[in-house]
């Protein structure tokens, strides 16, 4: 199998725009500057979901557009299918972009009139045109609301759309910007079925999709990459990124009360209101662990009310790394 | 070649189909422009004839081609600037240059509309002071008009899309655009003649395509005039095209490769 697509030390760095006034005031400042991508590595192969896991600002949206080639790198090379980035004409027939905000569709002109305008883009031939945007409004379930005008779509519906856009062409790369942000949980549900029984399953595409969901990467990701601050923290399969740093285990238990201090000496990975105690999650250090913290709270009279052990999952791996920064 | 066409078209039916949703206004502007025609016809009753540089042209006629063309100018002008700002406010730019469609083709395509539509409202203008107002042009040297219209076309084609790039490029209003239009309106002999301008100031007028595209089509259209008198103005329009368009097209794609390299393709 090769691989679908291919970054290697990718850097990006933004800088905000200045006012003419801020310019005129300051001339010598610097302009304010965000590295959104800090050397990023990443081996996505053929047929694969692959995850881009990570919180708001962490670079992903910045990494999906250099692999389309909207955005350029500072430093470092991208290439998808084997061909560089820099070649536009080669690269941009594999991929398609479903963007993650709803814009980028003519608001006036009725679905089907979009689909009809970025065929011709996408090079659809004219007398295949019909034919293939009604296959694609089917496929997406989109047929029967497809004379209206996008305006009146729903969010779920624009999703769609977005998604029917990018696969105009073909592509076998489907480059997928947190698809599910703005929907609903019923068509959150629908739309991730959609991805993978028809386009990963049945279509065979290779998929990239970024998310800051950890529940949506478990569930459709075969391999995930961690992205903080513009760096891949982690990469992997799920289970493999689950047991991240699991020298330690993690436990859930119910006290009337948690003392501050118990926030510094253990690591917590979630704390809040249960009943008229807490609920709290620890990872500790195996049983010595386990048995430090219950001598510490108990020293404090703290009244314990359950412990269990809970199974490594996403989210504590999430934390552990957000921990080890 | 026939891909490239087939692109050009899809932009024409798309924004003709946004279009559509405003008739009103388009019977409005409709309305306006012949208002404009009328008071421009007693307007120039009270120029002389005989003035310098109308070369025996009826004053209402010169004036008349000259603001049909100024407005064409200035939808070349403005156009493109304001559909690559809108398209990059609604982030359709974004989602055009994901596909395999070559940036040039993109912004050039753009207005494709815009002129289309501007060309059709001159026509309704020449058409309409010719039902008025008993107007007769020339129409003998068609050939030789059609090739003044399509250079002038090229050439503020170009135009267009040197004032598109500085917007993407500099991402704020654009100077040049105010400043042509205001040259042209000025310096492109559309109020009057450069004749009448001080000696040291005729010279501005003949970097300006609509100066030239002005004479080409007034001395076909108004004085009959063929090829053989018209050669020499046809030319200076020709090299003013072959130098706009590819400018345009060269920097339009240097624009965007900043945009590029700044993430701004999208903006909010
Ligand atoms: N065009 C831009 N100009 C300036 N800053 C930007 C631009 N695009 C992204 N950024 C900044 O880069 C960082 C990463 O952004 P982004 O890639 O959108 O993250 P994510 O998609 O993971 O939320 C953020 O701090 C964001 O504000
Ligand atoms: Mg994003």
């Amino acid at each position: 199998m090769g691989h679908a697509v291919e970054a290697r030390r990718l850097e990006k760095r933004f800088t905000r725009r200045r006012s003419i006034r801020d310019i005129l005031f300051h001339p010598f400042r610097s302009p304010e500057a965000v590295q959104a991508l800090r050397g990023v590595d990443l081996t996505i192969r053929e047929g694969e979901i692959f995850g881009l896991l990570g919180p708001n600002g962490a670079g992903k949206t910045t990494l999906l557009k250099i692999l389309s080639c909207l955005v350029l790198p500072d430093v470092g090379t991208a290439a998808i299918g084997g061909y560089p980035t820099s070649r536009e004409q080669l690269v941009k027939p594999l991929i398609g972009l479903v963007h993650s905000d709803e814009r980028s569709f003519y608001w006036r002109l009725t679905g089907r009139q979009n689909m009809n305008f970025f065929s011709t883009l996408y090079e659809v031939p004219r007398e295949a045109r019909d034919a293939r945007v009604d296959e694609l409004l089917r496929k997406v379930d989109m047929e029967e609301a497809a004379d209206r005008p996008f305006a009146d779509y729903s969010s779920g519906m624009k999703q769609r759309m977005s998604i029917a856009r990018a696969l105009l062409h073909d592509p076998p790369i489907l480059l997928m910007d947190e698809p599910t942000r703005s929907l609903d949980p019923a068509a959150a549900l629908s739309l991730r079925r959609f991805i993978q029984d028809e386009l990963s399953g049945r279509d065979r595409k290779t998929i990239v999709l970024a998310t800051h969901n950890l529940h949506e990467a478990e569930l459709l990701c075969s391999r995930i990459a961690i992205l903080m601050k513009g760096k891949v923290r982690q990469i992997g399969t799920v289970e493999e990124v689950r047991r991240w740093g699991l020298d330690t285990r993690n436990y859930e238990m119910e006290v009337d009360r948690w003392p501050v201090e118990a926030g510094e000496r253990f690591a917590v990975l979630s704390d809040r209101s249960w009943e008229d105690g807490r609920r709290v999650r620890v990872a500790l250090a195996g049983e010595d662990g386990l048995n430090l913290l219950l001598a510490f709270l108990m020293e404090r009279g703290v009244k314990l009310r359950s412990c269990n052990q809970v199974d490594a999952d996403l989210e504590g791996a999430f934390a552990r790394i957000l921990e080890a920064e | 070649m026939i891909r490239v066409a087939a692109k050009l078209w899809a932009f024409i039916v798309r924004d003709f189909q946004q279009q559509v949703s405003y008739r009103l206004a388009f019977l409005l502007q409709i309305g306006g422009m012949f208002l404009s025609l009328g008071a421009f016809f007693f307007l120039t009753r009270m120029i002389d004839p005989e003035a310098k540089g109308l070369d025996g042209m009826n004053p209402f006629e010169w004036m008349l081609l000259g603001l049909a063309f100024q407005y064409y100018f200035s939808t070349a002008l403005y156009a493109f600037s304001a559909k690559v700002r809108s398209e990059q406010m609604m982030g359709t730019l974004e989602a055009m240059l994901v596909s395999p469609t070559s940036t040039g083709l993109v912004i050039f395509s753009s207005a494709a509309w815009d002129f289309t539509y501007a060309g059709f409202r001159v026509l309704l203008y020449l058409g309409g002071a010719w039902l008025i107002f008993g107007i007769s042009f020339h129409l003998e040297n068609f050939p030789v008009l059609i090739l003044g219209v399509v250079l002038t076309l090229l050439s503020s084609v170009g135009l267009g899309m040197l004032s598109a790039s500085f917007i993407l490029y500099f991402k704020r209003g654009d100077p040049i655009n105010f400043f042509l239009s205001g040259m042209t309106t000025f310096f492109g002999t559309v109020f009057f003649p450069a004749e009448q301008l001080p000696a040291f100031l005729q010279g501005v007028s003949d970097y300006l395509p609509i100066t030239w595209s002005l004479r080409v089509v007034r001395g076909a259209l108004l004085l009959g005039k063929g090829f053989a008198e018209l050669k020499n103005d046809l030319l200076a329009l020709t090299v003013l095209t072959a130098v706009l368009l590819p400018a345009g097209l060269f920097l339009s794609r240097i624009a965007i490769r900043k945009a590029k390299q700044e993430g701004s393709l999208v903006q909010y």
